[in-house]
């Protein structure tokens, strides 16, 4: 199967070249509708994002297609075509299938595991298909890509951990607290990152959120923003008491929150945990304060290495998740060979199905006191027939693609059953 | 028959413990399955093992240290196969089946567990309850092993692999405290009812039995975290280590009923 995959991603190519060949969806249609027209490829779709841009496709030359291709879309985008060919990766047929299932499961992003570049493949899928680039080959490896790429987001824990600093929190926070419903939040100082961190709680469940700042306006204008309530600056302490999650972002030189402070309320809390989260720099949170009991207090490093941690936990998991693409790429190249040859058993089958179902419907018709016995058993008998004559062309054909001399056997039975022109 | 049965399970219980701790490092979805098909297949032949056996004695096979470990082993992994499913707690396995395995090697040449002047039914009881409590009180110490664990990659900011693989705080402390609540009924039901017996049948309640004493001041150890849980000002670390100090007092009770002479031995 002359399939074969070929482009640049951020692996080969800087960001300055892939912004200046990444093409937005009108140009897509329009280029599709040109190479198709141009009968380079038999097939094509092309992935065009921040990251990469590449193009899918069956083609009878490959080389020559991609080179046609490539020079058609630099002339789309003005660009010279020698620069863009000399660092073009090709991958064709086994591997152009692994590096669709790695592209579509987030192997190969540029963050292992995330969520956007799946949705990018099925938008650039549905476009070639709305252009009818998509043929049968295509289509069967696209779909199974997003068969993979699902079986790998579920079986694999590639996209489980947190890898922003807020996320990490929110995970933090679910290590100590399992679920966040009612746990109730403060926020200390206004700040984009305390906010967002805010957002994520809220979204877990957390409630209800209090604001504090030393300008009031701004608590109250913040809490708005958060459906929670504002507090006086004053009874920061009385507010701590109160809540499980603390997060800090205030412009202070100094801690906000001593240990003294924490001291004091301790005791009261009768041993439920307290999270401080302290985004601020210089540190809202005095250093002691995390020695106390139940008390837990992340600053943006510690934040920052859970992070760090975490992704070193998706390089682990995509190991995993390369061995099941390795599974899914044997058991697809299997079955691929197959997707050239169905066309054709297809219509053999048809063929003589309207043959059998034509000669069986003039049988009966001259025998009109046939019984309901009499007509199962021509009907059955004309359809065994069939299968066994069928047999043998079809096994042949199989095996014929599997092993990579498909066409002639194509040709070969067209011609003598008369199937048409493929 | 029911020692080749129980000899089997054992083994089942020794390949289910390798793979529960397989699926704490690795955190494969498949060594957790079939650690799980282990522990529960072990557990079945243990059952039949324990049937046998009951009917070649024709009593609860209760009256010898290996005889009662046996049960309180079978207790053990029952209540670690039910909170493993209702908490969705995965690794709970490698936690309790560690203990429960070096509980089930306590094969010792048979020792009377109780002495000649005793039998009937109230016997059987005291045994049965202290034993449940006992096997509650074995998830207790899993529970707190894995929050102590999790307490200090928490605070030490070091996310490791029990930082991925254990559960919540908040969960694990809840599973000491529930641990707790429900063995401890059990295990003093079952010293109340042995304390009764002794001073009927021994002619004193405080006649120096090593495995009775151990057991009251194990006793006193649970009854300390369980009151100052319920006060509210035990919880966290300290219910944990507190846990962990009740657990070895326990063994310590189960050792000298193996090893030492004392009322309890024949």
């Amino acid at each position: 199967m002359p399939l074969f995959v070929a482009g640049l991603s951020h692996r080969n190519a800087p960001v300055e070249l892939r912004e200046q060949l990444a093409v937005d969806e009108g140009k897509l249609r329009e280029l599709l509708g040109d190479i198709s027209g141009a009968g380079v490829v038999r097939e094509a779709i092309i992935l065009s994002t921040c990251n990469r841009v590449e193009v899918y496709a069956v083609a009878d030359v490959p080389g020559e297609a991609r080179a046609a291709l490539f020079r058609q879309l630099c002339r789309h985008r003005g660009i010279e075509t020698a620069p863009v060919e000399a660092i073009l990766y090709t991958h064709a047929n086994g591997e152009a299938v692994r590096h669709a299932f790695r592209v579509a499961s987030s192997l190969d992003s540029m963050m292992i595991g995330e969520p956007q570049i799946l949705g990018q493949v099925k938008d650039a899928f549905a476009l070639a298909q709305s252009c009818e680039t998509v043929g049968p080959a295509l289509h069967t490896l696209f779909t199974q890509a997003f068969a993979v790429a699902k079986k790998v987001r579920t079986e694999t824990e590639i996209a489980r951990h947190a890898v922003s600093v807020s996320f990490a929190a929110v995970e933090l926070a679910k290590k100590i607290f399992a679920g966040l419903d009612g746990k109730a939040v403060l926020l200390v100082g206004a700040g984009k990152m305390s906010e967002l961190a805010a957002r994520h709680l809220v979204e877990h469940g957390a409630f209800p959120i209090y604001v504090t700042n030393r300008t009031w306006a701004r608590a109250q204008e913040m809490a708005r923003a958060l459906a929670g309530t504002a507090v006086p600056f004053d009874e920061l302490a009385t507010a701590m008491a109160a809540v499980d999650i603390v997060i800090t972002s205030t412009g202070a030189a100094e801690p906000v929150i001593t240990r003294e402070m924490v001291q004091r309320i301790i005791h009261a809390r009768r041993g439920r945990p307290l999270f401080f989260i302290d985004i601020a720099v210089p540190r809202n949170v005095e250093d002691s304060v995390d020695s106390l009991d139940d008390v837990y207090c992340y600053d943006i490093d510690d934040l920052k290495q859970v992070v760090d941690a975490n992704i070193r936990e998706r390089g682990r998991e995509a190991h995993k998740a390369e061995a099941l693409v390795d599974r899914e790429v044997a058991k697809f190249l299997a079955r691929l060979g197959d997707v050239e040859v169905i066309p054709t058993i297809v219509s053999l089958r048809e063929r003589l199905e309207a043959i059998r179902s034509g000669e069986v419907k003039r049988t009966l018709a001259r025998l009109p006191a046939a019984t309901p016995e009499t007509r199962e058993a021509i009907e059955a008998m004309s359809t065994a027939i069939v299968n066994k004559i069928l047999h043998a062309p079809i096994t042949k054909l199989r095996e014929s693609s599997r092993a990579g001399s498909s066409r002639s056997w194509l040709e070969l039975v067209h011609e003598l059953f008369g199937l048409g022109r493929k | 028959m029911h020692q080749t049965l129980l000899t089997v399970a054992i083994i089942g219980y020794v390949a289910a413990t390798g793979l529960a701790l397989a699926y704490l490092v690795q955190r494969e979805e498949l060594l957790h399955r079939l650690a799980s098909l282990a522990t529960l297949t072990a557990w079945v032949l243990h059952t039949v093992a324990l049937l046998a056996l009951s009917f070649d004695l024709g009593r609860p096979p209760l009256a010898s240290m290996p005889e009662a470990v046996s049960v309180a082993v079978w207790v053990v992994v029952l209540l670690e196969m039910w909170i493993e499913r209702r908490y969705g707690l995965s690794v709970l396995g490698a936690f309790v089946l560690p203990v429960a395995l070096v509980f089930s090697l306590q094969s010792t040449p048979t020792r009377s567990l109780i002495g000649p002047t005793l039998s009937g039914a109230w016997l059987w009881v005291h045994i049965g309850l202290a034993l449940v409590g006992i096997a509650a009180l074995v998830l207790n110490f899993a529970g707190a092993v894995m929050y102590l664990l999790q307490e200090r990659q928490l605070r030490t900011k070091r996310t490791g692999t029990f930082y991925y693989s254990l559960p919540a705080l908040a969960t694990l402390d809840r599973l000491t405290y529930r641990t707790l609540a429900v063995g401890f009924p059990f295990l003093t039901t079952g010293l109340i009812l042995g304390v009764l017996w002794a001073g009927t049948a021994w002619g004193s309640v405080f006649t120096f039995d090593p495995l009775a004493l151990s057991s009251y001041v194990a006793w006193a150890v649970y009854a300390a975290t369980l009151a100052g849980r319920a006060a509210g000002s035990w919880h966290g670390r300290r219910a944990a280590y507190f846990a962990i100090v009740g657990f070895a007092v326990l063994m310590l009770t189960l050792g000298a009923g193996l090893f030492l002479p004392g009322k309890h031995g024949g």
